[in-house]
């Protein structure tokens, strides 16, 4: 069987109310699985989110549907 | 002034002159400034008919529609309402009432995460924990729900917030979301993108239209109709798209997909080039996704970066404002062997009316609804074979006039949405094609019709038959009929008439002209009830997981 190679995004966002769980319901139902991930908060205001994942499917579809997010500045 | 009145206030400023909704517990101080603040609120009996009304109000103007509940219970009823909105990009803002902030997350009476239960089902949500952010939510919801995609939004709104008094003007400030008149400079096309995308049309030798939702929410009709004059490429239409294309088009072919015409499927599986304009590629549409305009280059023009190659790779995609994009891709072409191959198309599969014995056949009574009725009205559908019948047998000259439940596919959807077309469009006739399954989802919405006095007119196909599930029940489940004999509905007349709204019952094709005499010559709302063959099924149909090409009609699926 063979193993899906990992991924990594690092997303900026605003801090407000559910943006943080927005973004990772949005990784889930585009089918990816979190390996491991960070999140740093920035004044509270703003946070950095480091997340590992596997997925089967296209990067840059998740990258775009993630990155439509109102509260999501930057992705990379 | 209280955070109430200073949300009727930004409501009116929005132009919202109709709202509807559901008082309760947490919402009564917006209740309490809706009393006499010059709003119309339209009482709905469910709070699921009041976000699908919002819904009808909002796609058949193009406004905002805007619905209202209380916490808890109050909220979960709209979350159907939020979804269909979602996945049929409609722009609507649902006000919640919640327990005050000190409650939250003590279980509190009518107490639920509204905010983690929109997550999945709006295009962005908001829990005001904090007075001062009144003014500017509400602004940036109001420019959000109709940029870009257009979308539902959501305000949960605590009712010690409501009641907080503030002098709010001071805490708004200038929003940074940019508006739909914002589009051309939000999603510049490089004139190198377009020059590809005019090779590319030039070059094709069998190029196809594909129209969808997205073509009428960007307001790009005039568009659209002129660039298909002007080039003569074939065209075909999504559920959403229909009322887009003008229909003395000699070259447009309907709708495509699982129930398109079978001319449409064909041709798109010919295509060499498939220019496709506000559309997802649902599944619906393209039957088995990699056998689906197989042959064809792909353009793909939408204002959702995330739907250009969700699906389907495109060759060419092109993040923009249609109606922006649309005129610059001007091109002649020269096709004239594809245009009689689609004029041969369209001569191999007519659609036929002819049916045997007295029983109404729904597509001809539908047909005749569509020729009989005033040009400027509105269909709102629910969802099964009476939708899949209306959008092929009755033609549409504008999407505005033609609401259905189309990604979600929501029955109960119908009744709802022709109240908030009514309330938006009094002037035009509106009618709702409902089932018998679907009609009773919100059939408690006929007492709004009442409270209102709105001339809603009701056609009531009933096969007494939860009728897409059971034809696909003789088609893919060896005829078991699981739970789909509704042979138990009410006397639909004398249901409606406790709602004091008249009607007639017809089962015959000899009784349909002067039935529909009757109903379109009704002032009051008015429900016709047509009952039909149980055993009628939607034809053309592509099987679940077959390719396009591979349609099924009545004379050879034995």
């Amino acid at each position: 069987m063979n193993q899906l190679a990992t991924h990594q995004f690092t997303i900026k966002a605003n801090d407000k109310l559910g943006s943080l769980e927005r973004i990772l319901r949005v990784v889930r139902h585009r089918g990816a699985h979190i390996q491991q991930m960070q999140m740093q908060s920035i004044d509270n205001h703003l946070f950095i989110l480091n997340l590992t994942f596997t997925t089967e499917r296209a990067l840059s579809s998740l990258q775009s549907q993630i990155g439509k997010l109102e509260d999501v500045i930057a992705i990379e | 002034m209280l955070g109430t009145q200073w949300i009727v206030k930004t409501l009116k400023e929005k132009g919202i002159t109709t709202v509807f909704g559901y008082p309760g517990g947490q919402i009564m101080p917006l209740y309490d400034a809706l009393y006499d603040g010059g709003i119309e609120h339209v009482l709905c009996r469910h709070e699921q008919g009041a976000a699908m009304a919002a819904i009808g109000y909002a796609r058949a103007t193009g406004k905002i529609g805007v619905c209202i509940a209380t916490s808890g219970p109050g909220a979960t009823n709209i979350i159907t309402g939020l979804a269909d909105a979602l996945i049929d990009s409609v722009p609507v803002i649902a006000i919640t009432g919640q327990v005050p902030t000190t409650l939250i997350g003590t279980d509190a009476f009518q107490e639920v995460d509204v905010l983690g239960l929109s997550l999945a089902c709006t295009k962005h949500s908001y829990l005001i924990d904090d007075a001062t952010q009144l003014p500017n939510t509400l602004q940036e919801a109001f420019n959000l729900a109709n940029s870009g995609r257009p979308g539902p939004i959501l305000i949960d709104i605590p009712k010690d917030i409501q009641l907080a008094e503030h002098d709010y003007q001071t805490y708004l400030t200038p929003t940074t979301i940019k508006t739909p008149s914002d589009n051309a400079q939000l999603y510049p096309i490089s004139s190198d993108e377009i020059t590809l995308a005019k090779q590319m049309i030039c070059q094709a030798k069998k190029p196809m239209l594909y129209i969808g939702g997205g073509v009428g929410l960007s307001n790009a009709i005039a568009e659209m109709r002129e660039f298909m004059n002007l080039t003569q490429i074939p065209s075909v239409s999504t559920l959403k798209g229909l009322g887009v294309a003008d229909l003395n088009n000699p070259y447009y072919l309907g709708l495509i997909g699982m129930h398109g015409a079978k001319a449409a499927n064909l041709a798109v599986q010919e295509c060499d080039l498939l220019i496709a304009l506000g559309v997802r590629f649902d599944d619906r549409v393209t039957g088995k996704l990699n056998e689906f305009a197989k042959h064809a280059k792909v353009i793909h023009i939408d204002i959702d970066q995330s739907e250009i190659n969700k699906l389907r790779q495109s060759h060419l995609g092109l993040q923009g404002d249609i109606k922006h994009v649309l005129p610059m891709l001007h091109q002649t072409v020269s096709i004239k062997d594809w245009h009689e191959r689609i004029k041969q198309l369209k001569a191999q599969h007519p659609t036929r009316y002819d049916h045997p014995g007295e029983a109404i056949y729904a597509p001809a009574l539908l047909k005749r609804i569509s020729e009989r009725r005033p040009v400027n009205s509105v269909i709102t559908t629910d969802v099964g074979q009476h939708q899949m019948w209306t959008a092929q047998h009755m033609s549409f000259n504008h999407p505005q006039n033609f609401i259905t439940s189309s990604g979600l596919g929501t029955m109960g959807f119908g009744l709802p949405a022709a109240i908030g077309a009514q309330m938006s469009r009094p002037e035009d006739m509106v009618i709702c094609v409902s089932g018998d399954g679907s009609f009773m989802m919100n059939v408690q919405e006929l007492t709004t019709i009442k409270r209102k006095k709105l001339p809603v007119k009701i056609v009531l196909i009933d096969n007494q038959r939860l009728g897409m599930v059971r034809q696909w029940q003789e088609l893919f489940f060896n005829e078991r009929y699981s739970e789909t004999n509704l042979s138990d509905n009410p006397d639909f007349l004398m249901l409606a008439k406790a709602f004091d709204i008249p009607g007639q019952m017809i089962s015959k094709k000899a009784e349909i002209e002067p039935a529909l005499d009757n109903l379109f010559n009704s002032s009051s709302a008015y429900l016709l009830h047509v009952c039909i063959d149980e055993l009628e099924n939607v034809w053309p149909l592509v099987p679940p997981g077959a390719a396009n090409e591979n349609m099924l009609d009545k004379s050879n699926k034995e």
